[in-house]
């Protein structure tokens, strides 16, 4: 029994080495040599759901993947916002080298549909990325978003809750992403085919490099 | 010439149905004063309900049994449809009449010449396979035959004989031995036939025919002779018509969209079949749902890319039925597609990848406005104005865009500026930019836009409003 043990643990063992070896899918860079470094293949994993949780909005929490949507609409793919909180501002992607004609924006009013749409656009392949803006996210449907980012081999990008980090998730890729002065810092929560518990600093515009302290011209605070 | 007939011998009750809900259900007609059950459904069947029979009968042995009317134009609709269809595997289909008669109601038949689509569809053998998988995704119990005569096909398949007769010497062969009661003859003269004691088609086939007229009329003789070969059985043959027009009568009312989806998949599926067959494509089509008493509702369907799939124009359908709320049960589909489109061009192309790619953008891009709305699906495009509320502007994803050299800009705006408020005093970045503009369209601005950077270290475009004595608004975040 023992002997049986030990073959059905070998065989186990090498399916799991079977599916590591195999398992890394072709990678598109994330345009930030850092964050590059630490992701398996060098990149954002191509067919896979990447959870990302900024603690505020205006962190640069977007502009972490602008480098991505240029690369992916120069490319010929589509690139899909689901959702978005507020209005994508277009002379802003176009300067930073999105092409406006590979951009298409979904706006739902609940979050079955947000799920829904998302799960469209990542199931059909002329869409290289899809970004979705998604409050309340079940298991069992970030699993369907998994599948169905492979099966259009595009990526995933799902912003939740920054609450969210403190629950698991099945998605492959899970970034806490918070801002100080320097700049966004991506804490790595959960990587697959690769550590995780690192964090990488970015600084996504360049308004940190311009940083001035101090004004005659000070905004009120609020009056509440 | 070889004739395929695809007899239908459930039609009067599957032409007002496309789905068996297991409960005893019988179509029946009125003959003089009675009323008789002339097709059952397997349910009823089980509970010893045939057809023919007297409907006082039928409801003696299954006090639960559905009853429906039956409606000869439902079932001539049904037919054209079909016929419609059959046009991808012949070019030459005879449309059976519907009989009113009792006995002959179960013999509705659609002949298709398939002695020169042979190659084309590489062997008797393929063919009948992709015809039998075809018609029964369709929904109808069919039975097959093929033979020289359009009468001998049409016997084959009432007798259940699977074997293509190619001559007409096989065919007397083959015939010689089946029951009189599988000729296409009033039970009447079957019943005389029997007394007569000319129990099979062999003993009735070699008596003398100036006999057999004189006994039961030049009508039998005819018959025979349209059978045998040895007299010509000319026909009209279908037509495809220029743009596709089909309706589906039901007995009952659809209450739930769910309940109207195995119609509409018939009836889809139906549609392709003539596609392929006039190898083309549709651009847009328009359904129809007809009420007992409200007007009915219509639904148009427009495609990016023109469309045959029976399998992508349902999803689409779904997510459209899905969004509509209908006024009342529906009685009654109509399907119409005005334009055809040439599919050559498509075909030519079929493998290169970017086409692929092109056509599956489509067909998502289809289904997110069927479901969400065409509002709600939308690209970007950048317009000249200092504005930012008015630099911008929603836009055909296909749209051409034209290059625009803009300022450092952030990645979110607010729909609507809102009055800037925050826990406590956020540090100046950049700024100020000014924006004064508009005074021309009356929506004029005199604005001083600022980089802030809140504790959180967010980074916010906010600006004071000249027109409003100074005031903070929110304007953006960069994101």
């Amino acid at each position: 029994m023992s002997a049986n043990r030990a073959q059905t643990l070998e065989q186990l063992a090498h399916l799991c080495r079977a599916g590591r070896a195999t398992g890394v899918l072709p990678a598109t860079s994330t345009g930030w040599t850092e964050l590059d470094a630490v992701l398996p293949g060098g990149g954002w994993p191509l067919g896979t759901v990447v959870e990302l949780m900024p603690t505020a909005t205006g962190i640069g929490e977007l502009s972490l993947l602008i480098p991505t949507l240029a690369q992916l609409s120069c490319a010929e793919r589509y690139v899909a916002f689901v959702s978005p909180p507020h209005v994508p501002f277009a002379p802003a992607l176009d300067r930073k080298g999105v092409r406006l004609e590979r951009l298409l924006v979904i706006e739902t009013s609940n979050t079955v549909d947000t799920l829904w749409a998302f799960e469209q656009t990542l199931r059909c392949n002329a869409f290289g990325a899809v970004l979705a803006w998604c409050t309340t996210t079940k298991d069992r449907e970030v699993r369907r978003l998994q599948l169905a980012a492979e099966s259009g081999r595009s990526i995933g990008f799902l912003y939740r809750d920054p609450a969210a980090a403190l629950t698991p998730s099945p998605a492959a890729i899970r970034l806490r992403l918070h801002a100080n002065d320097r700049g966004l810092t991506v804490e790595i929560l959960k990587c697959r085919g690769a550590r995780s518990g690192m964090t990488v600093a970015i600084s996504p515009d360049k308004h940190a490099s311009v940083r001035a302290s101090g004004s005659s011209l000070q905004p009120p605070a609020s009056s509440l | 010439m070889l004739w395929l007939c695809i007899c239908l011998p459930q039609l009067p009750l599957e032409a007002l149905r496309a789905r068996d809900d297991g409960i005893p259900t019988v179509v029946t007609s009125c003959i003089g004063q009675s009323r008789w059950v002339i097709c059952r459904n397997q349910a009823a069947e089980r509970q010893h309900v045939k057809a023919p029979m007297n409907y006082a009968t039928a409801l003696a042995m299954c006090d639960e049994l559905k009853m429906l009317e039956r409606a000869p134009n439902a079932e001539r609709a049904a037919l054209e449809r079909l016929a419609a269809w059959a046009y991808q595997f012949s070019s030459t289909v005879v449309v059976g009449e519907i009989s009113s008669r009792l006995h002959e109601a179960q013999q509705a038949a659609l002949w298709l010449e398939v002695g020169a689509s042979l190659t084309l569809f590489g062997g008797l053998r393929a063919l009948v396979a992709a015809i039998e998988t075809e018609i029964a995704a369709l929904g109808y119990t069919f039975k097959l035959g093929i033979g020289p005569t359009l009468e001998g096909a049409a016997l084959l398949a009432r007798a259940g004989i699977r074997v293509a007769v190619t001559s007409n010497a096989a065919l007397r062969a083959r015939i010689g031995n089946l029951p009189v009661q599988h000729l296409a003859l009033s039970a009447q003269a079957c019943e005389q036939l029997a007394t007569a004691g000319i129990r099979n088609i062999g003993l009735l086939l070699e008596l003398p025919r100036d006999a057999l007229a004189k006994r039961f009329g030049t009508e039998m003789c005819d018959y025979l002779a349209r059978l045998t070969g040895q007299a010509p059985d000319p026909r009209p043959t279908f037509h495809p018509p220029a743009h596709y027009d089909a309706r589906f009568d039901f007995d009952f009312e659809l209450r739930n969209s769910e309940a109207l989806l195995f119609p509409l998949q018939r009836m889809l599926r139906e549609l392709a079949g003539f596609l392929r067959a006039m190898d083309a494509c549709v651009p847009s089509f328009e359904l129809i749902f007809e009420h007992r008493e409200q007007a009915p509702t219509a639904l148009r369907i427009g495609l990016s890319i023109p469309e045959r799939s029976p399998e992508k124009l349902l999803t689409l359908v779904r997510e459209h039925l899905a969004r509509t709320v209908l006024a009342a049960p529906t009685i009654g589909l109509r399907l119409i597609a005005h334009e055809l489109v040439a599919s050559s061009a498509r075909q030519s192309d079929l493998f290169s990848s970017a086409l692929q790619e092109t056509e599956a953008l489509a067909h998502t891009l289809d289904k997110l406005v069927a479901r969400l709305g065409e509002s709600h699906v939308f690209g970007l495009q950048c317009i000249a104005d200092h504005r930012p509320e008015r630099a911008w502007r929603k836009a055909r994803p296909d749209e051409k865009r034209s290059g625009m050299a803009f300022p450092e800009r952030p990645l979110w705006l607010l729909q609507q500026p809102k009055p800037l408020q925050l826990a406590s005093p956020p540090m100046l970045v950049a700024g100020p930019e000014r924006i004064e503009s508009g005074w021309w369209d009356g929506a004029d601005v005199q604005r001083d836009y600022y980089v802030l950077c809140t504790d959180e270290h967010a980074k916010l475009w906010a600006y004071r409003d000249h027109e409003r004595n100074g005031e903070w608004y929110l304007h953006g975040f960069w994101a």
